[in-house]
């Protein structure tokens, strides 16, 4: 060990809420300039982490344990009150960490202040001179504005900017980039990583997926219910030297196949011509029009737009499926030209395209679980109830929430239920299309890679074209065929995913491929389908289902088979 | 804020401009038996009357309306003035005091427990407890005698005045105070008052410079609410203590069929209303800092 | 100064409790008022049974009036006059109100936003004299009718607005983009706008309609006599309630128990004044 400074101690932490055990005796040390990523699923306990680290107890919250900071004494963990050292806390812009009244700048700057005990003036200079150490980072002014008026990726590097100027010795990232795109973590993960080695704060990094942790430097701690179930070096607990827990939670992480997965259904008629699709409005009448964008999706095949929020993916899916009207262009959806219909025609054909959304708001929370599948069997086909109700627990079963209560509404189900409960929802309206925009966000990795093979096992099954629209091109590897890159509203690049992934032509495209990847090679993914289920089942530590839905009867059946 | 401003300056012409529809369709009501035509003709008239502010004779008194609604609303303004003080003076502390902390705010619906008595009995009840506990000397039959002064002239006018002053104020502090926890409800769930703090504000920075503001803003977006509870409130007290106010004219007019009397003041009060909604709404525009009125 | 925790477990069991107690006490009232003739010692308006203005006592627990009436007698058969004419008008309330402005707000724009404007005019002036308006321009017989229709332009203010703010909600127009038609959304929104809502509505409505009939007929314009019901004894007995506090208070608390009641069911999250 160097002789960095110990910043942070902690010594047999427990935390308690109510009956629930959050953490359960752990102990570790950090020193200045270490970065530590905290891993773990839902209730791991790395939530409770974070509120005791940044001194924010809750009502109910029953702490034992000492913490021992820089040079302080160690003092007993539930004693609230200032520490010895300076602490930050940076957390994700999906949080919707501001107030949405104010400017971004104001509530920043004096957040600053605050921390620094400065003026409110001071506070601003500070978080200016911090921003603008960031070159990817915007303008100082153009953050002078409501935080509803930002992008997430702006938002982020807003709070880390007021973050950095604060010069903590200890950060506290409570999932800082979940939710951005790849490229967005790796710009962000990088800044942070420059800042930490000009600065030397010690860094508690929380997350999810292990995405941004291997970005970071540092070490790896793994939770899982409160305990620590391992800690060590990244790259050593990526090369599988590691528990089996661990091992598994690196299996399911997103990446690239080293061998694609067998496609569906074979590709058949074309179900969606476009020709010369622009969106972009036509200035003056001498003024030539803009080549738009011409391809051909055939029943069964899939292809993804790629690209970066605001590339103009989402504006051309909503023109393709009629969802906004366009006046340059042609589109033909199942032998029929979009524009000679009217809207209620339209609106008609689109009950044979299912949508799937990493959103959890495009569920109505009213529903229940059941109404929610039932609906376009209902409203569409008319279907008599008892025929309905087979349907539905056929869809049910295959996605794993058969053995949820129907009546459920859908406002009392957890994030990966309702992507879930949308995928079943897509198996009963058996779509010639499906439109899936990031299936993943949200979702920790072991719900990721379910869903993922979810959505593979819905296109085996009913086989529907798929149009997959993502940030991230291993989604794109897995779901799709085909790939178009999308920048600044146009299409910069299209080829085959092999090619892209083998030989990226354009620089936003390498780009993107260079953020998806991770830094550090990762254990080879499950191969098959369905393994996952199986390791959980052989692996030596018990893991309660729970965690992904999948009832007891369902592992023992994967046990059975294995 | 200037688009703002003229966006609401455009719904309020509207606004006034139904109201007088209404008052002027009110006005022809004695003509509603000549015929569609006949009646719509008169309706024109009517509006076109109003908007030059000439709303014809009392069929009652023979005066013209104008002068009768400048003896009657001041008396009400007056008394609704009266109630906007009180309503401040309680419902905004009460407002707070329920709606900061989770317990309070769970216990602040019970206050409607005491606002479910009908203003009339509040009325009826404050009267009792005056005469009878405080030898107040109230009148509530016979002609009001502190005569047509707007604000008593004695102690004695000052006491009676003071009842339908409460009368209309509580009413209104409960439209106030209803707002206000609604709003912090609202706000209390918002995310941003968590990690605001976690960032490092204090709790009192967060609460004093982001959610007050904001509960304000509630307030003041909802003033058209608040405005209907305090004149309805009104109404009701100049009967209950017998202030010859508007309102009380509306009631005789309308009981004595002289509906060019009722449609102007139909027209006033609504007037008032969209008014007190449309400066409600423009000053909670900055407040809520150039975004969405909730 | 204040929790993260909004309403806490406990806060929204209490806010149950008080709903449940509130539908109770509607239920039991309903049940009062149709044995009103067997609980009523004497029929309705039966003058001349005690001592004229006798405080409570054993043999009259309610006191007598001016004329020698039984109070409790009188309060019973006025509650059941009262709540006979206020359920008829919050149904009115409820349909013309509630139900009208969350279908109106799917319609066409421009025709949905003149519905508003037109329930909004009506909506700024204050229900009670809207409803004094309607019974002068029809007749005293109708002082239900014109309690409910004097109600509805809030109720439908109300829920336009809210039904406008669901059509920009994302689920909306997920079902929109999925081919779902106007038609099938209207009516899955009004399926959980009466489950969740209606209840709510019809007790909210209940409570606005009870106090505006109570006032109406306080000033006048409600009740006829000799039928009376809780907002005409109050009137009778201004007159000599400040020293006969019997004679008023009964029925007024009859009157706020009816209201607290219907507030209590409608959970209590928005005060209503008419």
């Amino acid at each position: 060990m160097s002789n960095a400074r110990r910043i942070l101690d902690v010594r047999e932490l427990t935390v308690r809420r109510g009956d629930v055990l959050e953490l359960d005796g752990i102990s570790f040390a950090l020193d200045a300039g270490e970065s530590l990523t905290v891993r773990g699923e839902t209730s791991s306990g790395k939530d409770a982490l974070v509120r005791v680290l940044g001194n924010f107890l809750e009502r109910g919250d029953s702490v034992t344990g000492t913490l021992k900071f820089g040079d302080g004494d160690a003092r007993p963990a539930s004693r609230r009150g200032k520490g010895s050292i300076r602490i930050s806390y940076l957390c994700s812009p999906r949080f919707a960490p501001l107030s949405p009244f104010a400017s971004t700048v104001s509530q920043l700057a004096r957040i600053v202040a605050c921390k620094q005990a400065t003026a409110g003036s001071s506070g601003r200079e500070e978080l200016r001179i911090a921003l603008e150490r960031f070159s990817a980072a915007p303008s100082f002014a153009s953050l002078n504005r409501k935080p509803s008026e930002l992008k997430p990726v702006e938002l982020a590097w807003s709070l880390l900017a007021a973050a950095m100027a604060q010069t903590p010795e200890l950060l506290v990232a409570d999932h800082a980039f979940a939710g951005l795109t790849p490229t967005e973590i790796e710009t962000l993960g990088r800044a942070l990583m420059d800042e930490q080695e000009r600065q030397g704060f010690a860094l508690i990094y929380a997350a999810q997926g292990l995405q941004t942790a291997a970005h970071l430097r540092g070490r790896t701690m793994v939770l899982r219910r409160g305990k620590v179930i391992e800690e060590g070096d990244f790259d050593k607990l990526a090369a599988g030297q590691c528990h089996a827990y661990t091992k598994i939670l690196f299996k399911a992480l997103p990446r690239f196949a080293a061998t694609p997965q067998a496609r569906g259904a074979q590709r058949g008629e074309p179900l969606l011509q476009v020709q010369g699709l622009d969106l972009s409005p036509r200035k003056r009448r001498n003024s030539r029009p803009r080549d738009g964008i011409t391809f051909e999706l055939r029943r069964g095949a899939a292809l993804a737009f790629v690209g970066e929020e605001g590339s103009g993916r989402h504006a051309h899916v909503r023109a393709l499926l009629g969802l906004d009207r366009f006046t340059n262009g042609r589109v033909v959806l199942d032998q029929v030209d979009m524009s000679l219909l009217s809207s209620e025609m339209t609106s008609r054909l689109r009950r044979r395209i299912a949508f799937i959304a990493g959103a959890d708001e495009v569920l109505d929370p009213r529903m229940t679980l059941w109404d929610t599948v039932d609906e376009p069997l209902r409203a569409h086909l008319r279907l008599p109830a008892d025929m309905i109700a087979g349907h539905r627990e056929a869809a049910l079963k295959r996605v794993g929430l058969a053995s949820h209560d129907g009546r459920m509404n859908v406002a009392a189900l957890s994030a990966f239920d309702k992507r879930r409960l949308q995928v079943a929802r897509a198996i009963v309206s058996t779509p010639f299309l499906a439109v899936i925009d990031e299936p993943l966000r949200g979702l920790d990795a072991f719900a990721q890679t379910i869903m993922l093979e979810l959505l593979v096992d819905l296109r085996k099954q009913e086989g529907p074209a798929f149009l997959v629209i993502t940030a991230d091109l291993r989604i794109a590897q897995a779901l799709a065929d085909d790939v178009m890159i999308f920048k600044d509203g146009k299409v910069i690049e299209r080829a085959p995913v092999a090619d892209i992934l083998r030989a990226p032509k354009e620089a936003e495209t390498k780009r993107l491929l260079g953020a998806a990847e991770p830094a550090r090679p990762l254990p080879p993914a499950c191969a098959e389908p369905g393994e996952l289920i199986l390791q959980l089942a052989r692996a030596p530590t018990p893991f309660e289902p729970e965690i992904l839905g999948i009832p007891p009867a369902e592992i023992a059946v994967a046990e059975a088979a294995g | 804020m200037l688009r703002f401003v003229l966006i609401e300056a455009g719904r309020l012409l509207l606004g006034l401009l139904g109201a007088a529809l209404m008052g002027a369709a009110i006005a022809s009501v004695a003509h509603a038996g000549d015929g569609v035509l006949q009646f719509f003709s008169v309706w024109g008239e009517q509006l076109f009357s109003f908007a030059r502010l000439r709303f014809g004779d009392s069929a009652i008194s023979g005066l013209p309306i104008v002068t009768e609604l400048a003896t009657s609303l001041p008396l009400t303004l007056g008394l609704l003035l009266e109630g906007i003080v009180v309503a401040s003076l309680i419902g905004i502390p009460v407002g707070f005091l329920f709606g900061m902390g989770a317990a309070r705010r769970a216990a602040a619906p019970l206050i409607q427990i005491a606002a479910a008595v009908p203003i009339f009995c509040a009325g009826l009840a404050l009267a009792y407890l005056a005469v009878n506990f405080l030898q107040w000397p109230v009148q509530l039959d016979g002609p009001a005698w502190f005569g047509s002064a707007v604000f008593p002239r004695s102690l004695a006018e000052a006491q009676a005045a003071l009842l339908p002053a409460l009368t209309v104020g509580l009413a209104g502090a409960s439209a106030v105070q209803v707002v206000m926890s609604r709003a912090a409800a609202t706000i209390a769930r918002e995310p941003w008052r968590t990690q605001l703090y976690r960032m490092g504000l204090s709790r009192w920075d967060v609460e004093w410079i982001y959610v007050v503001p904001q509960i304000f803003a509630a307030l003041f977006a909802h003033l058209g609410e608040v405005m209907l509870s305090l004149l309805s409130a009104t109404a009701v007290a100049e009967w209950v203590f017998s202030r010859p106010g508007a309102a009380d004219l509306f009631v005789k007019s309308v009981a004595l069929r002289d509906w060019n009397a009722a449609g102007a003041i139909m027209l006033v009060f609504a007037s008032l209303t969209l008014i007190a909604d449309f400066m409600g709404r423009c000053a909670a525009h900055p407040l809520i800092s150039r975004g969405t009125v909730r | 100064m204040t929790d993260t925790v909004t309403i806490s477990p406990v806060g929204q069991s209490l806010r149950g409790l008080l709903r449940t107690a509130g539908w109770i006490g509607l239920g039991l009232t309903v049940v009062a008022v149709s044995l009103s003739d067997f609980l009523a010692t004497a029929p309705a308006g039966a003058s001349g049974i005690g001592p004229i203005l006798a405080p409570p006592s054993a043999a009259f627990q309610f006191g007598t009036d001016v004329l020698g009436r039984d109070m409790l007698s009188e309060t019973v058969h006025g509650l059941s006059m009262t709540v006979r004419a206020a359920i008829p008008a919050a149904l009115v309330a409820l349909f013309v109100g509630a139900l009208s402005g969350f279908s109106a707000a799917r319609l066409a724009v421009p025709l949905a936003l003149s519905f508003r404007w037109l329930a909004g005019i009506l909506a700024a002036m204050p229900a009670l004299l809207l409803a004094v308006l309607v019974i002068g321009l029809t007749a005293r017989g109708w002082a239900a009718l014109a309690a409910g229709v004097s109600a509805a332009p809030l109720g439908f203010v109300r829920a336009f607005d809210r039904a406008r703010v669901q059509m920009t909600t994302a689920h909306w127009n997920y079902a929109h983009a999925t081919g779902l038609s106007r038609s099938a959304l209207l009516r899955r929104d009004l399926v959980y706008e009466f489950r969740d809502v209606f209840a709510a509505s019809a007790a909210r409505a209940l409570a606005a309609v009870t106090i505006i009939l109570s006032t109406l007929s306080f000033l006048g314009f409600g009740a006829e006599p000799p039928r009376r019901d809780l907002g005409l004894m109050i009137a009778a007995a201004k007159a000599y309630y400040l020293h006969a506090w019997w004679t008023a208070a009964f029925p007024a608390l009859a009157l706020t128990i009816l209201i607290l009641f219907a507030r209590l069911a409608a959970g209590l999250d928005e005060g209503e004044r008419p």
